[in-house]
């Protein structure tokens, strides 16, 4: 089957329809002043970019990677690597080295698109690296070497048009996610072209925007929220949305809401709790503003920090419910729903959940049991990137296993309940105890480790990394930043524990596995229950 | 070595970054990887470096590195005199 392709869909065909000049996205930069770019700056600026990459010896199916922060570059390269049939991978552009050689080198990247300040950690790692081919600097005039080359002058003499298909195989690979487990190394959910059907179709059902709409997404493009919901959806709907350059800064982003007149509003139940923190008076400013509806992703939204969002800003807070695998929204509140605050809502159109125990049996309405889905929509991950065996143990059957634990109520609302692995959902950020746990024992004065996730009011779940150290050490503020700083320097800020414990021991199993249930149950002051199988 | 001097090592270390220089009116903005997370790292190295305290209602307040170096020089003379 044919379908449209993701860059065709998004850009080209609005400009073959005589809309190339429709100002699609009004960039807020760090100072607040905004620049308007249309239709026609990203198809010229991605032509170039497939240009380049072509002619850099990129072909179908090979991976370019783009790890910038938010940036119209990004948007560019992104639908340039797609338009060359290749595939793109946006990392987070603090993302440390460690974290970087884990999704580079899986995804064997031949390109690497990034900026001048960032490109001493792929050099770090280079020598790993066999597959990459070049990086490119966006903000760099002159190239370095034959490797580390500078997009601005390879733009320059660029052809701004550029042929490509726009109609593919609907399996053709599009991009990859990169998300963590709760054991190994991260894993790259694969995603096709077709997906954009099901985010066109998700976006209209749920966002529900009408011509005059102001929409503005606050998610990163490197969280597949940013992605399919900040580009992908806006672009293809013609739906004017906003981005902003900067960090969250509450008194930035209120001054956005009321100036630019926004509409609707995609954010983060961490978002909304940090704002929640301001001073009272901070909120003055926003009470009247043109908000029709806000939405929020990432981990599940409190009841109270509904009420308080819905008081504030005037107007309803819908929470919906979906993954990087899952490449769209699947569980969601939404305009014609009554809400019952806390809830996920219901599946929208097509999209058909089960709550099954732990031998893939039914379970009874109200009982809590693995979330699953049963299988076949478009945005659908395709595989784990050259790891086969994961992908293929997340399915039993024709139902894909989430991870998350749920139930279902008698009115057909789905709730959250926890994940029913050690995977950490921190401020929306999926966090594998293992990526972190390896990167603290890189750590010459940590003997062991075991990193666990528990409840915080503000980031969902905190990270908590009890630490054994090596003989005759002590723990000081000093050993503590040393690290914090490499934790978030080698895997990410968000990957950072809030807290260490120094620990005598760490309780493991008579294979070596680590109790976690333990350590919580130790940290939250709680019988640890049955250890009779602790080494 | 002055504050200015003292204080861009301890951003070069916590950012992993020796190119970062240090203007009074630089942000988070202005710095790959400075988010909230990261500010705590920031913050600790600068109490480490300058043997001085930060009360929590401080941490968040520092509008840009020139706010901090006047807090920083202002808990210097308070520790001084």
């Amino acid at each position: 089957m044919l379908v449209n392709s993701i860059a065709y869909e998004s850009l080209t065909k609005h400009c073959e329809n005589g809309n190339c000049d429709k100002e699609i996205l009004h960039w807020i930069q760090n100072d607040l002043t905004e620049v308007r770019y249309s239709y026609r700056f990203f198809e010229s600026e991605s032509n170039k970019i497939a240009h380049i990459l072509e002619n850099l010896g990129i072909q179908t199916g090979d991976v370019a990677s783009v790890f910038l922060p938010r940036s119209p570059i990004l948007i560019s390269s992104f639908f340039g690597i797609l338009k060359l049939q290749s595939m793109s991978c946006i990392l987070f552009s603090t993302l440390g080295e460690d974290a970087l050689l884990d999704r580079l080198g899986n995804s064997q990247a031949k390109i690497v698109i990034t900026k001048n300040s960032l490109v001493r950690k792929i050099l770090a790692i280079k020598d790993k690296l066999p597959n990459l081919k070049a990086v490119l600097i966006v903000d760099k005039d002159d190239h370095t070497s034959d490797f580390v080359m500078s997009l601005i002058k390879l733009m320059e003499n660029a052809d701004t048009n550029f042929e490509y298909p726009y109609q593919v195989n609907a399996e053709m690979p599009a991009f990859l996610q990169y998300t963590s487990g709760s054991t190994g190394k991260p894993k790259g959910a694969l995603h096709v072209h077709s997906a954009i059907i099901d985010i066109i179709q998700s976006f209209k059902e749920i966002m529900g925007l009408v011509p005059d709409d102001l929409y503005w997404c606050t998610a990163d493009p490197a969280w597949i929220t940013g992605l399919s919901y900040g580009i992908i959806a806006p672009f293809s709907t013609m739906a004017t949305s906003i981005q902003f350059s900067g960090t969250y800064n509450a008194e930035h982003w209120l001054k956005i809401l009321k100036d630019k007149q926004v509409t609707i509003w995609y954010t983060a139940p961490t978002a909304l709790r940090m704002m929640r923190q301001e001073e009272e008076s901070t909120f003055d400013q926003i009470r009247s503003n043109n908000l029709k509806r806000m939405y929020s992703v990432g981990e599940p939204l409190n009841p109270e920090i509904y009420h308080w969002g819905k008081e504030i800003f005037g107007t309803e807070v819908y929470d919906n419910w979906w993954q990087s695998e899952t490449g769209s929204i699947m569980i969601s509140n939404r305009p014609g729903l009554e809400v019952k605050p806390g809830s996920m809502g219901k599946p929208r159109n097509g999209i058909e959940p089960f709550i099954l125990g732990n031998e893939m049996q039914p379970l009874p309405i109200g009982s809590h049991g693995h979330l699953t889905l049963r299988k076949g929509w478009n945005s659908m991950f395709r595989t784990y990137y050259h790891k086969e065996d994961a992908y293929q143990e997340k399915f039993h059957g024709e139902y894909y296993i989430t991870g998350d634990l749920a139930y279902k109520d008698e009115d057909g609302y789905f709730w959250y309940v926890s994940r029913s692995d050690d995977v950490i959902n921190t401020a929306g950020h999926l966090v594998g105890p293992f990526e972190v746990e390896s990167a603290l024992l890189e750590i010459e004065e940590i003997g062991d480790v075991a990193v666990i996730g528990v409840d915080d009011p503000l980031l969902h779940k905190k990270i908590i990394a009890f630490i054994v150290l090596q003989n005759n050490l002590t723990w000081d503020k000093a050993l503590e930043l040393k690290c914090r700083i490499y934790i978030s320097n080698k895997v990410s800020t968000v990957a950072t524990p809030s807290e260490f414990i120094v620990s005598e021991r760490i309780p493991k199993n008579q294979s070596g596995k680590i109790l976690r249930r333990v350590l919580r149950a130790v940290y939250e002051g709680k019988d640890p229950g049955d250890v009779s199988t602790m080494e | 070595m002055d504050i200015t001097e003292k204080l861009t090592d301890v951003f070069r270390e916590v950012f992993d970054d020796q190119t970062i220089t240090l203007y009074d009116e630089m942000t988070a903005d202005d710095v790959d990887a400075w988010d909230s997370l990261s500010h705590i790292n920031l913050i600790i190295a600068v109490e480490i470096a300058f043997g001085i305290e930060f009360k929590q209602s401080e941490i968040q307040n520092f509008a840009d590195v020139g706010e901090l170096k006047q807090s920083i020089e202002s808990k210097l003379a308070d520790k001084n005199k």
